[in-house]
């Protein structure tokens, strides 16, 4: 039973979890209260990882992250060692791989708060971070946790781009999706139906967990 | 809020105790795919008399060194030709390289009817053949040979529509083995995996022989560890697993 394929997964998986989170709720508020020209555009680049096919994404992040590019050799200069294949590089992937998921359902909950309870808040003198962070992040957790359960599910179902990113080396970047490829590649059933089977209770725990957290938020 | 902080500090640090060795303590090999049976004893008998561990790639060796050319951090890398490793050295990855197997290409099929016939050129002829599996010609070492072959006797351009193209010679054989299709070209050290003993081949003389070297990385992080498994690699012991898996 490859162990070390399942822990890359669920660490990658939870870190393109909380990191998305984080860099989702900013673009999910602009799009869901301001107006700007360009507001289309922006919103539908957001989403273009949804409509690409993952070797598409991988090709470009190969493209921008290996030594000859743009940010591989940024990279390089700074650290010495290279971004492809490696845990870092494969969560950058994960992360882009993943944005539509996070923002689509962030913005859907913030644009369903009641608008009177921002503008107690804003005549109430809180500055619009605070009304951000106090009042439209507290409202919105059912959404924000909807937001997780998909980001998550869709990183550990990812397979395209993770091989393409990140190779297949063990303990970095051999995920569980490519171990059981590469088990039913060699013919080794027996591996590839142990991880395939550890999926489902991985998964539906993680649901379960979530559905609590839903329940605590809103009592 | 405060209770999904906890929980997630608690998960994450679940993730900071560290599950991997540290570098000197182990290898990273890239391995082509004809080669892995093998090398799995290989690895295994090295790992057990040095203490050092093996973290293993599989791949095409087309793959494989497209990787390593994008910076994959292998220490050593067991091509499935000669061609490859050569040009690294050339373009300085490695300083020199050495060849520590040859292959066979055969004609396998899980079904003992289609072999038949005196020879593989006429078993391919049976009309009851519907699919062949090769692994990819630009990629696989493997699947290059057997396409020289069937030049050689004049057969590619006819067989181009049953032809299914696998990535690797491992997928190739994976195909043919579960009877996806009919008969597929694979490398001779298939036929000594259990699955590979239920059917049956052909050797095919017109096919080059794979010659195999490998090389050791000059920016290796374990520098030792990697020599040593390249001198492993080519000793006693590992010839003679080697054997039992049909390499010369």
């Amino acid at each position: 039973m490859d162990y070390l394929a399942l822990y890359v997964t669920l660490k990658l998986a939870l870190i393109t979890t909380i990191l998305l989170m984080i860099i989702a709720a900013p673009v999910a508020y602009l799009l869901a209260y301001y107006r700007f020209p360009g507001k289309s555009l922006l919103e539908a680049l957001v989403y273009l990882p949804m409509a690409l096919p993952p070797t598409v994404i991988g090709f470009y992040l190969i493209i921008v992250m290996s030594p000859k590019g743009f940010v591989g050799r940024i990279w390089e200069t700074f650290t010495g060692g290279s971004l492809l294949f490696t845990f870092l590089g494969i969560t950058i992937a994960s992360i882009i791989y993943s944005i539509p998921f996070a923002v689509q359902p962030m913005k859907a909950a913030f644009s369903k708060i009641d608008r009177r309870l921002l503008e107690a808040s804003y005549v109430l003198g809180l500055s619009k971070r605070a009304t951000f962070l106090r009042v439209i992040i507290p409202n919105s957790l059912s959404g924000i946790a909807a937001a997780a359960v998909l980001v998550f599910l869709h990183s550990i179902g990812a397979f395209g781009v993770l091989l393409m990113v990140g190779g297949s080396i063990p303990g970095e970047t051999k995920v569980a999706s490519i171990a059981i490829y590469e088990a039913v590649e060699t013919m080794n059933y027996s591996a590839a139906g142990m991880i395939a089977l550890s999926f489902i209770p991985i998964s539906y725990a993680f649901l379960l967990l979530i559905n609590r957290l839903n329940e605590d938020s809103r009592t | 809020m405060k209770k999904i902080c906890r929980i997630l500090i608690l998960v994450l640090s679940i993730f900071l105790v560290p599950l991997n060795l540290p570098a000197q303590d182990k290898i990273t090999v890239a391995v082509a795919a004809n080669f892995i049976s093998a090398f799995q004893e290989i690895a295994a008998d090295f790992e057990a008399k040095t203490g050092v561990k093996i973290d293993a790639t599989f791949s095409s060796t087309g793959n494989l060194y497209s990787q390593i050319k994008n910076g994959a951090p292998y220490d050593v890398f067991l091509s499935a030709d000669v061609k490859r490793p050569e040009i690294l050295q050339k373009e300085g990855w490695t300083d020199g390289t050495f060849i520590y197997a040859r292959g066979q290409v055969i004609l396998w099929s899980a079904d003992s009817d289609f072999c038949k016939a005196p020879s593989w050129c006429e078993a391919l002829e049976n009309d009851r053949i519907r699919k062949i599996s090769i692994a990819n010609t630009a990629t696989a070492p493997y699947g290059t040979a057997a396409m020289e072959a069937l030049r050689k006797i004049g057969k590619w351009d006819a067989l181009q529509a049953k032809m299914v193209v696998a990535q690797t010679i491992a997928q190739s054989f994976q195909y043919a083995s579960t009877q996806s299709v009919d008969v597929g070209f694979c490398a001779l050290s298939a036929t000594a995996s259990p699955d590979g003993k239920k059917g049956c081949f052909y050797i095919i003389p017109e096919a080059p022989d794979v010659i195999q070297a490998a090389c050791v990385a000059k920016k290796a992080k374990n520098q030792k560890g990697a020599e040593r498994f390249a001198a492993y690699l080519v000793a006693e012991d590992a010839v003679s697993i080697k054997k039992k898996y049909g390499y010369r």
